[in-house]
């Protein structure tokens, strides 16, 4: 059976829809608040290294629902690229399209 | 007593020993309040050496405490943070007296408590010696306390060279990496910086701002450095050395680090509380082996754990309960650390034998977590584990048993925020996954 395409646009709005329930959890609401440009990691982000594991593992739960397939978002290609997939929304977004089109092929 | 801290003091008067966001230290300023710290201890008119519970992290008035009571034969526990975290490790040492230091002040308080008639602090007594109290991870969950010799540990700085480089303090004040961060930068008549959180951002801009040359630092510590792009955002440039441990140095890490800094030397660094720290080398710039080049310390292999014989090692723990199989009787130390042997006398960590969950460089155990997990109403059983994680080393995982009625995702934020408030950071599960059943007798929830 073939699989409804993952487009990038679901990824960004899986992302700040799992932002927001985080935010909810941590009592910082401002996260639902967050958009494409918004910062993950590093200065004025934020998250510190342990919710960006945290939300990175809740992540993979939501992708596992949305995708059927598990994936391992923080990969050594993730580590490696130049630009880090954890920067930014948009990043991140990019980062998990191509890590479940690649899982599903 | 401690000779190369007077003769420091001495000969670096106005160099800066400590920069940090109490502001600058110099060597004299340390010299005036170990002064101020000795008419205190002579006041109190101590018959003999006491135990001292030191609350604080590395600043002007905490090392001066150091090596004051040091230098007086006492015994002092480095204690993070505040005094409130810690009634249980009061309790155990036995502290009679509690100093809070804060920047450049103190407070010192009485404790009721009996002097500890533990057979360590005994020996130390006879010997006129200094002890030191470190608390490491305990596998019941309980932090262990090992008293070690303070007078011992200190003389292995004695003939440092100078450097003058600056040097950065990642590890905290209770922990041996950052003691021997401190106790390094002194004996070379350094600057330790002090970043006022230990985050990549201010880190980065610590190193900027007070041109730090020599980084002590984790794995785990590096890749977020990396990963979160301050190494762009702020001038690395003083940068000559990162040293790097705690745990091992994944794959891959290395090579990336040594490309975003071209002109720094990276070396790997190896220690226990158990042990103290000890010298080491690298085959070569890109190899995770190490060779121990340190004449204070033995060390063989036995079923792939690496033992360690040293002169810096605790003289015992205070609950001998902790100690049970640690040592064997002729004073080896069994790491817990499973190795791999490679040419020409090296070898490389590979982990931890048994259940220690290492969350970039910091440890815990699973009972620990779960004990707080076991307490939510709706939470049946649960595990916790480590699993690997490219981000922080290791990631906390909990398998949970939850009542038939949980909602899953309400559970899952109980359960961490539970965590967020009992624990320390690092131990709060950073992946919650619902199961049928766990395996094991661990902590079994009693209904």
């Amino acid at each position: 059976m073939n699989m409804p395409t993952f487009t990038r646009d679901d990824a960004v709005k899986l992302v700040l829809a799992r932002l927001a329930r985080f935010g909810q959890e941590l009592g910082q609401p401002a996260l639902a608040m967050a958009d494409e440009q918004t910062r993950l990691f590093g200065e004025a982000s934020p998250l510190d290294s342990i919710g960006l594991v945290t939300l990175m593992s809740d992540l993979e739960g939501d992708i596992h629902k949305a995708c059927g397939v598990w994936v391992t978002i923080a990969d050594e290609k993730a580590m490696s690229r130049l630009t880090s997939p954890f920067r930014r929304v948009g990043l991140l977004a990019d980062h998990i399209v191509e890590i479940v089109t690649a899982t599903r092929a | 007593m401690s000779v190369w801290f007077e003769q420091r003091l001495q000969d670096c008067g106005p160099a800066l020993a400590m920069q940090g966001p109490w502001g600058d230290c110099t060597y004299a300023d340390l010299a005036r309040l170990q002064a101020a710290i000795r008419i205190d201890l002579q006041a109190l008119a101590l018959d003999g050496p006491a135990v001292f519970a030191l609350v604080g992290e590395h600043e002007p008035a905490a090392v001066a405490w150091l090596f004051a009571l040091a230098e007086a034969g006492h015994s002092v526990t480095p204690l993070a943070g505040n005094l409130a975290e810690h009634p249980g490790k009061l309790g155990e040492i036995g502290a009679q007296w509690i100093v809070t230091s804060a920047g450049f002040g103190w407070t010192l308080l009485p404790r009721m408590s009996e002097p500890s008639a533990h057979a360590a602090f005994g020996q130390l007594r006879t010997q006129g010696h200094a002890g030191l109290v470190l608390f490491s991870s305990g596998t019941s969950g309980r932090p262990k306390a090992m008293v070690q010799d303070l007078t011992v540990l200190l003389s292995t700085y004695q003939d440092r060279r100078r450097n003058r480089l600056p040097v950065l303090a990642l590890l905290g004040f209770d922990h041996i990496g950052g003691l021997n961060t401190l106790l390094g930068a002194l004996a070379t008549g350094s600057t330790l910086v002090v970043p006022a959180d230990r985050s990549a951002a201010v880190v980065a801009a610590a190193i900027a701002h007070y041109r730090v040359a020599v980084l002590p630092a984790s794995p785990t510590f590096l890749n977020l450095l990396l990963v979160s792009g301050e190494h762009h955002a702020h001038d690395l440039g003083s940068l000559r050395v990162i040293t790097y441990g705690t745990e091992p140095m994944p794959p891959g890490l290395l090579p990336r680090l040594r490309a975003a800094f071209p002109r720094v030397r990276f070396i790997q660094t190896f220690g226990t509380s158990e042990t103290g720290i000890i010298r080491t080398e690298s085959p070569d710039a890109d190899s995770t082996f190490i060779r121990f080049v340190d004449p204070s310390t033995e060390w063989k292999v036995v079923d792939d754990e690496l033992w360690l014989r040293s002169l810096t090692q605790v003289g015992g723990y205070l609950d001998a309960r902790d100690g049970a199989g640690k040592f064997t009787s002729d004073g080896w130390f069994r790491t817990g650390d499973k190795v791999e042997l490679g040419p020409e006398g090296t070898l490389r960590i590979l982990g931890r034998l048994g259940e220690v969950i290492n969350v970039g460089g910091e440890k815990l155990m699973p009972a620990e977590v779960e004990s707080v997990i076991l307490n939510l109403p709706l939470v049946l059983d649960c595990r916790v584990r480590g699993e690997a994680n490219a981000l922080v080393g290791q990631a906390v995982v909990a398998d949970i048993v939850a009542a038939p009625a949980a909602d899953h995702e309400q559970l899952r934020a109980a359960i961490r925020n539970a965590c967020r408030r009992a624990l320390a950071a690092h131990k709060v599960p950073t992946r919650v996954r619902f199961v049928a059943a766990v395996s094991g007798e661990r902590l079994k929830k009693i209904r």
